[in-house]
């Protein structure tokens, strides 16, 4: 599509690459050229080929066909240490810290500044180390305490310090896959408040995303990719948001969810005073009281880790309450093992679809049949029947579009994010529960599985089913729900109908800011 | 699905690569490894010897080999029952042991009628290797007590006391050991005579085989083998799923027992007819090697608990023969054991191969990733599925 030769004006030139992997295409004939010190976004959906792309700069995967140059040099890029000696860092989407590590040893692990003690023995210098991290923050606005250990410090913080490893290691060339995929929204904030300064350091920058926001707020240019290959390449400023969206996913998207007025039947879930301890006994909700009624959207908002999760899993049996009630169609539920209140009526799609959902190896089939397998016909005096598994599996697999290798006998490990996720949410969703709770249903997803999954919560309420969402996502709280509870530390700032709030609102309660009485919860009834 | 097929693959090469291995040693030794390896076969009774001394032939041979071979099936799937849950029971020596003693007191001594002995052996040595598993489990469960831990102390707690017991009670003056039990419930029949020679023929060899059916079955075919494999791959999610872990692992310990006591009546009331005192059998642990060779699959551990006891029984002979040093015997066999052993590792690094096709290099990285080269990261992650490419 463009000339092959090439100009100093670029730092990265990815030119006409293909990479196939088996039955699929992940890049093709992709060029893309990046300017010294921009931010340059790569937008597409979920297996659009933006991180296979960026593996093949990184060093990940060689590209099939096509040429890179870095800095106007044609490179071989075989492995990621090997890109990193050019200068190329990345930030994974799934970081890799050692945990019992401070976040001064994780930054210098594999290039730690040594000094010599007595003369002749090698010994790291953390010293000199955290000197050097101390200025390098300072530099980027990246502030952290060298001395604090991994597991004690949260998701952000954990970010901040995959990004000064690359820095630590003079990266010039700093990839991010889907960096806020895991932040609260003022942490969002933050992070591209870095990645400019980052910039305007003399960084260049290449984020991979889905989401339009953030680009509009950093980026410099953006490329678009779409089933593996670049659509359009435009600058930020002046592009048009809908538009941009249309050529992510090829027709024009509803970036808002349709949904009719709700109809709200008798009350199906009623919690009162519930308590939640953790094995520390730290109280991790704090009497919480709220009722969710048929055909209701209720949800549940707050910065992660302010005990929603929790709620959830006391519902669902997966955590005890410590006191409190929890009641199913006026049953008191709060002693029943999880089995038990699966057969009386509910549904959890829970937020890790991975460790807690599905069973990574085991079969899509035997995944699909992991609420069932235990119920005739599924199985009759203990025997499996392998024949209705396979029925299952496939009414499922062709219903909620999960697409895989080898359909039911694809192990799920293989399988990408959404894929997996419509997996649990296809199987939750045929339970037919009178309570269905959705944790996170979305994260991670690209906008057609998103705008899909939307629909099939709205679709559920219609049915005049319960829907418990738990979400930090604050577009997905505000576009589903009918009522909203806005969590904070463990507690409930305020429970009032959805059209009762706005953004900012909502962000007070999230932070503790405002506080309504919301104890003896119900400001739905 | 293909997985199985590769596996399997895989194993035969690395038994045949660990033979090659053999022969090597055997010729830098100036040994004719051919004939060392037919020494095997004869010493095991599955190639004739040049000559037998009376009332013995290779068919006798190879009686009481199969006798021989009988507990280590039992022990190999009491192993694999707890692998798939995701324990590991390394106590299937005492299991062995206490099941063993029971029926030996119990039964062994008694005057009852064979028809009567016999299958009172076998239920008394399951319910006592079961009630040894349960306990294990039942500590995991309620106590948080790590199976390995308690199945290793409760290893100890049987070999002594019953040594205790054996040394006041029942021991045989002349042999040290426990008093043979009556022929009536040894569940060997020794020195049957067909066509003038003398056949011992293992009873429980039949239980095994069917043991190995039903163990597959119940994996792949029932609701609690479903429940075991779910609690074994992942504990949180079967959970999650409604599962009562705690349950399924105590039933899991609970079968894997019974299985190691089965594999304590095939070895103290049928192999043999007495028992050491202060002394656990290996078989117990060489289960463990078996089992993992056999890729805990019942029909695996068929075919490697066969190869384990051909040169377990077989190697002695070679060493007569031979004139090799028993070391060099243990070396031979250790390096098929090892080969064996590694056959995983091979797995790996055919599943590499495959990759680097694809110059593949990390794989477990993110969504798209996932997404694209799907069969190569299962492979990766988990060296089991195999996806066409291999058969080119």
């Amino acid at each position: 599509m463009q000339t092959q030769t090439t100009t100093g004006d670029y730092i990265v030139e990815m030119v006409g690459i293909t990479k196939r992997f088996p039955g699929i295409i992940a890049n093709e004939d992709v060029t893309i050229r990046i300017r010294k010190g921009e931010i340059y976004a790569l937008l597409g959906e979920n297996g659009a080929g933006k991180s296979t792309l960026m593996s093949m700069l990184f060093g990940m995967y060689e590209p099939d066909e096509g040429e890179i140059f870095i800095r106007g040099k044609k490179e071989k890029i075989t492995s990621p240490s090997y890109a990193a000696s050019l200068n190329i860092g990345m930030v994974h989407q799934h970081f890799k810290l050692v945990s019992n590590y401070t976040i001064a040893q994780n930054i210098i692990l594999g290039a730690e500044p040594t000094k010599k003690l007595l003369g002749f023995i090698p010994i790291v210098d953390e010293a000199k180390a955290n000197r050097e991290i101390a200025e390098i923050s300072r530099q980027y606005g990246l502030e952290v305490d060298p001395t604090a250990v991994i597991e004690d410090v949260n998701v952000s913080t954990r970010q901040r310090v995959e990004i000064l490893k690359m820095l630590y290691r003079n990266a010039e060339i700093l990839i991010f896959d889907e960096p806020t995929a895991v932040l609260t929204p003022q942490e969002i904030d933050s992070l591209l408040g870095i990645i400019r300064a980052l910039r305007d350091g003399g960084k260049t920058i290449i984020l991979i995303t889905h989401k339009l926001e953030e680009i509009r707020q950093v980026a410099d240019r953006c490329a678009i990719l779409r089933r593996g290959k670049l659509i359009d390449v435009r600058d930020v400023p002046g592009m048009d948001a809908r538009e941009m969206a249309a050529l992510m996913v090829g027709h024009e998207v509803q970036l808002t969810a349709e949904k009719s007025a709700a109809k709200f039947g008798d009350p199906v879930l009623e919690v009162s005073h519930l308590v939640v301890e953790n094995e520390e006994h730290f109280q991790t909700v704090r009497d919480v009281s709220f009722t969710v009624h048929a055909g209701e959207i209720f949800s549940i908002a707050g910065v992660s880790g302010n005990g929603q999760t929790e709620i959830a899993d006391a519902v669902a049996g997966r955590l005890k309450a410590k006191s409190g009630t929890i009641r199913l169609h006026g049953q008191d539920i709060t002693n029943m093992s999880i089995r038990q209140r699966t057969l009386a009526g509910i549904s959890y799609i829970p937020e890790d679809r991975q460790q807690v959902g599905l069973i990574l190896d085991f079969t899509l089939r035997d995944n699909l049949g992991l609420k069932d397998y235990h119920k005739e016909p599924f199985q009759k005096s203990g025997m499996l029947n392998q024949p209705v598994f396979e029925e299952n599996s496939e009414k499922l697999i062709d219903g909620y579009d999960i697409r895989s290798a080898n359909r039911g006998s694809t192990m799920v490990r293989s399988m990408s994010g959404g894929n997996q996720q419509k997996a649990i949410i296809g199987r939750e969703i045929e339970q037919d529960a009178s309570l269905c709770i959705f944790v996170q249903p979305t994260r991670g997803l690209d906008i057609g599985a998103i705008e899909n999954i939307h629909r099939q919560i709205i679709a559920e309420r219609d049915k005049g089913k319960a829907v418990l969402l738990i979400s930090l996502e604050l577009d997905e709280v505000t576009e589903l729900s009918d009522t909203i509870a806005v969590i904070y530390s463990g507690a409930f700032g305020r429970i009032a109908p959805a059209e009762d709030y706005t953004t900012s609102m909502l962000g007070e309660y999230m932070m503790g800011v405002a506080k309504d009485n919301a104890k003896n919860g119900g400001g739905n009834e | 699905m293909n997985n199985g097929r590769l596996y399997r693959r895989i194993a035969v090469a690395a038994v045949l690569l660990s033979l090659l291995a053999g022969t090597v040693l055997m010729l830098i030794l100036g040994k004719n490894p051919f004939l060392a390896y037919y020494n095997l076969l004869q010493g095991s009774g599955l190639a004739p010897k040049a000559k037998y001394a009376a009332a013995r032939s290779m068919w006798t041979d190879l009686s009481s080999f199969i006798d021989f071979w009988t507990p280590m099936i039992f022990a190999a799937l009491a192993c694999a029952v707890a692998m798939k849950t995701g324990l590991f029971n390394i106590g299937i020596s005492g299991q062995m042991l206490v099941a063993g003693f029971l029926a030996t007191i119990t039964i062994g001594y008694s005057g009852l009628s064979a028809y009567l002995a016999k299958p009172l052996v076998i239920l008394i040595g399951m319910a006592a290797g079961m009630a040894v598993g349960a306990l294990i489990g039942f500590l995991k469960y309620r106590f948080n007590i790590n199976e390995v831990v308690s199945s290793i102390m409760l290893n100890y707690i049987a070999e002594y006391i019953i040594s205790f017991f054996i040394q006041t009670r029942f021991v045989d003056p002349v042999s040290r050991q426990s008093k043979n039990i009556g022929a009536a419930a040894r569940l060997t029949l020794q020195d049957v005579a067909i066509g003038g020679y003398k056949f011992s023929i293992p009873l429980a060899f039949v239980l095994a085989v069917i043991a190995c059916v039903l163990v597959k079955i119940m994996l792949d075919r029932t609701v609690l083998g479903y429940e075991l494999k779910a609690v074994g791959a992942n504990r949180t999610a079967a959970g999650y799923a409604g599962i009562r872990v705690g349950r399924s692992m105590i039933v899991s310990m609970a079968i894997s027992g019974a299985l190691a006591g089965l594999a304590g009546v095939s070895y103290y009331l049928g192999y043999f007819a007495s028992i050491q005192p202060k002394v656990l059998v290996s078989t117990g642990f060489d289960s463990i090697a078996v089992c993992l060779l056999g890729s805990s699959d019942p029909v695996g551990i068929l075919f490697s608990s066969f190869l384990i006891q051909v040169i377990a029984k077989g190697s002695t002979y070679m060493s007569s023969q031979q004139g090799l040093e028993s070391e060099i015997v243990s070396v031979i066999t250790g390096l098929i054991l090892l080969f064996s052993a590694c056959s995983a590792f091979f797995m790996g690094l055919v599943v590499s191969r495959k990759n680097a096709k694809n110059n593949t290099k990390d794989l477990r990285f993110g969504d798209e990733a996932e997404t694209a080269p799907a069969a190569v990261t299962a492979a990766v992650n988990r060296p089991a599925e195999d996806k066409g490419g291999e058969e080119a």
